[in-house]
């Protein structure tokens, strides 16, 4: 991002006159919808550093992610889409729709090419084309390969975007996936949750603005310092887990007592995300904190791992592996059984044979 | 009465028998306390679980027998270098492997009286080495949960590619447990085997794990991997 | 004539595409069609799922109204296992509901609607001292002091968020917004047709304050939901539990997931949602609605005029069942009975057929139906058969735009199928819902003598009528179906809600008190003590209109499900039998000065608040007859191949 460079200086290191600058002021006065005695504003505007642009596309999603991060109390999200980035195409956002607002995502692509943030919500649906996922006229394949293959670098916002969510669960209807094997680019910062928690999506955006570069991801393309822990090594309700103490059923004496919820379905020791230390709302609570068992809304199938309600052994695809297990070990102890009686029937019969033997040889 | 003539040969080494053994607790111990951690018991059977055995506690044991079973591997690679009893892996690549099998499995299906004799019997060769894929899926997912406590810590970073390979920790979660099941499952069979082989050929399976010694009638088939001559 | 194309709507959940036919000379649209651009099968998807699940699933069609999804779904699971939640667990979802209302009311005018009327730069005109003394004055005129019933548990002092009426504050304002426009980087102000004359019709005082608010809102917004947050665990999407709610009350508990701090913190979100609505939405919205209206701008109706249809809202008392097998119980314990429908409002109330809808006719194969004509499925018949949804086939037939391809559409085929919207009818007719439909049908209900008893929200609902009559000079039926009218409402349910958010707090504090903490039912949890077979249907009355879920559950599993949706009664493709749809009907009914920046059309399509992932139905994208939702809870539920 330190490559970013104003536009007059863009003008310059691509040979262009300053008269073709000035043309260019006008042409993007126009654009923007401003009056023509605004050009010169332009003009001074496009001689400084611009902001890092992002652009916000939108694919098989539910907008619940563009809500989270409207919810962020720190940053605010107004000081972060007026102070530290230029917003420049978000469906949910911006003031232009219709023509003029696909112009200008296209403008937006060719000007800032290879220095914007690309901001993906929602997963990539691939079946029949990706007709089944239309904008502006253009399935989202068409959009994303072509913001993909010109940003800086992607974020993918959400667990739809990261790992295909909801509409990924099975049947699949719509062949849909997250985007990383789509774009096969990188970086990409993967941002799973549903919705990821406010303040972790302004943070993504908030260290590229403050640091100017990726922040460091594990090995599945998660920013370490929001999705570094499992929600149950960070719960405050661990203690009752380590002490042994569980809420059996909703509402029972260990739920108002606010105990473990592992019982209950908790999927916190396989979930790793800002839960147990950011919470939600600047701490103010989350899912287990509310007496709700955690669902592993940033976990790549979780939508898949159901009941959400039952913990291991009750779940998997074959049903409770504790009894399946138990039936196989008694069939196998069944089977040893049967097995060890026929073979002492062998051995008796092996040994009059062997005796047979041992008698004509004596005999002999 | 018939004069048989046995052979001692000399096949497992001190350090592959502590292994066994210490393989044979850890197993025992991990079985129990993962089933405990999965499902926490409660002594008083009230609603909500209050349980006298701390779940922490049972979490710990269940550690310090993994990190006891881990570390007991390197007594194992030790007895592996240093004696060729170690080292009675199956030879696929080996034609005789396959008759040997047919031979077992035949005497197995009680369609022949007897097979022949083994230093090893090569159906129970196969099966350590599935006994070992398991156990190394078992150390690989459990490391893999385990160490992601911190995931810039060393651990953290030898099996951090672990999970998100599996499609995440719930995928892991399950396979450890069903791997978990399936060892307990070879166990069974194993011991039956070993008490079978005693009882009908009398080769002294059961007393080779503690003296390192297998005493046989006939000379076995494999011998000459004791001593290199068979390859 | 010119063929206008608006694809993407924004500032809306969802895709959605509109297409209008203009007449450039006299800017009157002679044809209009709204299409669902986007389908993700999440009915599909519920198939065979925990029904104790299915909440967790369906919340995740729309991150902008969530919550009422999940609200519908729990209903319905509820509905067919005959569980009667807890008096708290009702309070807390009515209250949760009515957080969501709140919230979205506000955050759709402000952010989702507010640039169709005001704009940033005309705003660099305005002078901050005027505005400073128009902030003073639109408080002065355009207040409208009405209130719930009192239960003398008032918490809030004074009122903490009050707007800023100095000159400095306006300047500062003003001050960054010159500055992002002189940049250059309009960011999310980019590409809109700001020199559209529409934003002339209010004085650049109104668009500077109206553009502070926008940012003062985007921040406050978030404190609304915390009710959400307490209750729920997070917002977007929070939790909830069939039987009940999974936040079980303990006052004597410090981990207790609700206790007086807890509360507490529930209070102060439902105190500050009643300020920012009696402070800021509502006059900004009289100010601004009153200019539009004084300017003749009272277009926009369509369908509001004929019919407008509500299913009934916030049961006061925990109840038995919604479905009459169910008991029915949901329909005789409302706060709000707004259950029926209003054909021909348009010619005033006196002239207008009031029709109930009752606990039977969800059951009945003649009232709900949809027909395909215009939808990308097929029937085997005919397309514009009338088929009750448990009936309902879904036999995709995506045919393309009429100009263009698969991929890469010019123009949508207006005379054949257009949209992954089906066409929902009620006894064969289309309706529009939304807040407007809940007004137009109090009121007409109170004007022809149906409402006995009335109870306190429905008697606000006509004082709030009467008083913004009063204040536009025109009658009722004048300027409630037009597009002023439709968003004026909303601020006007806003307001309501924000009293109903302390209705239900006043009600949860006094159980409470009584001594009763139980949030959940959990009796029927085990699903072997289910019966092998039952049907069930959730109904609310969401931010966005009159929604519900139905679900056959079969051995334990999620057998069908389906959601008759708001924004597909509103958004839904033309019917020959029916007429145009509501968006469409809308459209039509609005004047576009410039055919080449169609603000108007923009503006009348947001005035519904779209919503469009929540509006499309499923199916089979191998082009292949499917499974599907036909679920009915007298008739049984049939799969359908």
């Amino acid at each position: 991002m330190d490559k970013r460079e104003s536009m007059w200086e863009y003008y310059l290191r691509k040979g262009m006159s300053r008269r073709s600058f000035l043309k260019g002021c006008v042409a993007l006065t126009s654009i923007m919808g401003l009056s023509t005695d605004m050009v010169s504003k332009v003009v001074e505007a496009a001689e400084k550093k611009p902001l890092p642009v992002v652009v916000w596309i939108h694919g098989h999603e539910c907008t619940g992610c563009d809500e989270s991060f409207i919810r962020s109390g720190a940053p605010l999200a107004s000081d972060l889409v007026l102070n530290e980035i230029a917003l420049e195409y978000d469906h949910l956002l911006s003031a232009a729709c219709g023509a003029p607002f696909e112009a200008h995502l296209e403008e937006t692509i060719q000007k800032y090419k290879g220095q914007y943030i690309l901001a993906v919500e929602g997963a990539v649906c691939t079946k029949d084309n990706g007709v089944y996922c239309m904008s502006g006229g253009h399935t989202f394949t068409h959009l994303l390969k072509h913001a993909a293959s010109n940003a800086l670098a992607i974020i993918a916002y959400g667990s739809c975007a990261a790992y295909g969510g909801i509409q990924a669960a099975k049947p699949n209807p719509t062949g849909s996936s997250g985007i990383g094997s789509f774009v096969g680019r990188s970086p990409i910062i993967n941002v799973p949750g549903c919705p990821p928690i406010p303040e972790v999506m302004t943070g993504v955006i908030m260290h590229l603005a403050l640091f100017n570069k990726v922040p460091s991801l594990d090995h599945d393309g998660r920013p370490k310092q929001f999705y570094g822990n499992r929600i149950h090594d960070t719960c405050y309700r661990r203690p009752f887990f380590d002490a042994g103490m569980f809420a059996e059923h909703f509402d029972d004496a260990g739920a108002k007592a606010g105990w473990c919820l592992y019982k209950l379905g908790c999927r916190g020791p396989e979930t790793y995300n800002s839960c147990g230390n950011l919470r939600w709302f600047q701490g103010m609570s989350y899912p287990i904190q509310s007496g709700a068992p955690c669902i592993g809304c940033s976990s790549a199938h979780f939508w898949d791992e159901d009941p959400l309600t039952a913990r291991m052994p009750d779940y998997g695809p074959f049903g409770n592996v504790d009894k399946i297990g138990a039936v196989a070990a008694a069939v196998t102890a069944v089977g040893v059984m049967a097995h060890g009686a026929m073979s002492i029937v062998q051995k008796n019969q092996r040994d009059k044979i062997e005796a047979k033997k041992h008698g004509e040889q004596v005999n002999k | 009465m018939k004069e048989v003539t046995r052979k001692i040969y000399y096949l497992f080494s001190p350090w592959l028998r502590i292994f066994h053994w210490i393989m044979v607790v850890c197993i025992l111990t991990l079985f129990v306390t993962g089933l405990l951690i999965t499902n926490p018991w409660f002594i008083f059977a009230v609603d909500p679980t209050y349980s006298g055995m701390m779940v922490d506690n049972i979490r710990n044991i269940h550690f310090l027998a993994a990190y006891i079973f881990s570390a007991s591997f390197i007594l194992r690679i030790y007895g592996f270098i240093v004696n060729p009893g170690d080292r009675l892996f199956s030879h696929v690549w080996k034609g005789y492997f396959y008759r040997n099998v047919v031979d077992v499995m035949l005497h197995y299906m009680f369609l022949k009286h007897e097979h022949a004799s083994y230093l090893r019997n090569p159906l129970a060769r196969c099966s350590y080495t599935f006994l070992y894929v398991l156990v190394f899926i078992e150390m690989l997912t459990g490391f893999a949960i385990y160490y992601m406590t911190n995931i810039n810590g060393i651990g953290g970073i030898l099996f951090g590619w672990v999970i998100p390979l599996l499609g995440g920790e719930y995928m892991a979660h399950l396979i450890h447990h069903y791997v978990a099941w399936g060892i307990l499952l070879f166990a069974f069979g194993h011991v039956y085997m070993v008490i079978r082989a005693e009882f009908m050929e009398g080769e002294s399976e059961v007393s080779s794990m503690f003296a390192g010694s297998k005493i046989l009638a006939h000379e076995p088939r494999d011998a000459g991997h004791l001593d290199g001559t068979l390859k | 004539m010119r063929h206008v194309v608006v694809d993407p709507i924004t500032r809306i959940e969802g895709h959605l595409r509109v297409e209008v036919q203009v007449d450039e000379g006299s800017g009157k649209v002679t044809d209009a069609l709204s299409s669902g651009t986007a389908w993700r099968g999440l009915e599909l998807i519920m198939k065979d799922r925990d029904p104790r699940d299915v909440w967790a699933y369906i919340q995740r069609i729309c991150g902008v109204c969530t919550t009422a999804h999940a609200l519908a779904s729990v209903r319905a699971v509820e509905d067919a296992l005959s569980i009667k939640i807890p008096k708290n667990a009702n309070y807390i979802r009515n209250i949760m509901a009515a957080t969501l209302t709140v919230q979205d009311h506000l955050v759709h005018f402000y952010h989702l609607h507010a640039l169709d009327w005001v704009s940033p730069v005309d705003a660099l005109a305005a002078d901050p001292v005027a505005t400073a003394n128009l902030q003073t004055t639109i408080l002065n005129a355009y207040r409208l002091p009405l209130k719930g019933p009192s239960s003398g548990l008032e918490t809030e002092a004074y009122p903490h968020d009050f707007p800023a009426a100095t000159p400095q504050y306006f300047a500062a304002v003003k001050d960054k917004v010159k500055a992002i426009v002189e940049s250059g980087q309009l960011g999310i102000f980019a590409a809109q047709w700001w020199d559209h004359p529409d934003y002339k019709l209010l004085p650049p005082e109104v668009h500077l304050l109206a553009v502070a608010h926008y940012l003062e809102m985007l921040d406050k917004q978030r404190e609304l939901v915390a009710p959400h947050v307490i209750f729920g665990g997070k917002n977007p999407h929070p939790h909830y539990v069939v039987g009940g709610m999974p936040c079980s009350i303990s006052l004597d508990d410090g981990n207790a997931p609700i206790n007086t701090a807890r509360l507490d913190i529930v209070d102060r979100a439902i105190n500050m949602g009643r300020t920012l609505v009696n402070f800021y939405y509502l006059p900004d919205l009289l100010a601004v609605g009153t200019a539009y209206v004084k300017a003749g701008r009272v277009d926009g109706g369509g369908l509001a005029k004929t019919r407008v249809l509500a299913y009934g809202a916030y049961p006061i008392e925990e109840y038995a069942g919604t479905s009459t097998k169910g008991g029915g119980g949901f329909f005789k314990n409302l706060l709000i009975r707004c259950n029926g429908v209003v054909e021909n409002f348009g010619q005033g109330a006196a002239n207008a057929k009031f029709t109930e809808i009752t606990a039977e006719d969800l059951a009945d194969p003649k009232v709900f139906t949809e027909s395909v004509e215009h939808s990308w499925y097929n029937y085997p018949q005919n397309d514009n058969d009338e088929i009750h949804p448990w009936e309902g086939i879904t036999e995709p037939k995506f045919t393309g735009p009429k100009e263009g391809t698969a991929t890469e559409w010019q123009s949508l085929n207006e005379r054949g199928k257009y949209s992954w919207l089906k066409t929902p009818k009620w006894k064969g007719k289309v309706c529009e819902v939304g807040p407007l439909a809940r007004y137009i049908i109090i009121y007409t209900k109170a004007q022809k003598g149906l409402l006995p008893d009335m109870t306190w929200a429905e008697k606000m609902m006509l004082d709030q009528i009467a008083a913004v009559s009063n204040l536009l000079g025109l009658a009722p039926e004048a300027w409630l179906p037009t597009m002023v009218g439709r968003t004026a409402v909303r601020a006007l349910d806003c307001q309501l809600h924000a009293e109903i958010n302390k209705f239900f707090f006043d009600k949860l504090i006094a159980n409470i008190r009584s001594g009763d903490t139980n949030v959940a039912n959990m009796e029927m949890w085990n699903p072997k003590n289910w019966p092998k077979e039952c049907q069930g249907v959730g109904i609310y009355e969401a931010p966005r209109g009159a929604l519900s879920h139905w679900i056959d559950i079969k051995d334990g599993k999620t057998n069908n499900y389906q959601c008759v949706v708001p924004t597909t009664w509103n958004s839904c493709p033309r019917d020959s039998k029916a007429g145009y749809g509501a968006y469409e009907l809308a459209m039509m009914d609005t004047h576009v000065q410039i055919p080449d920046k169609p603000l108007e059309i923009a503006k009348v399509i947001r005035s519904f608040d779209p919503c469009m992932a929540c509006a499309t139905h499923m199916y089979n994208a191998k082009g292949e007859r499917i499974t599907v939702i036909t679920t009915d809870p007298y008739s049984g539920t049939r799969v359908e191949k």
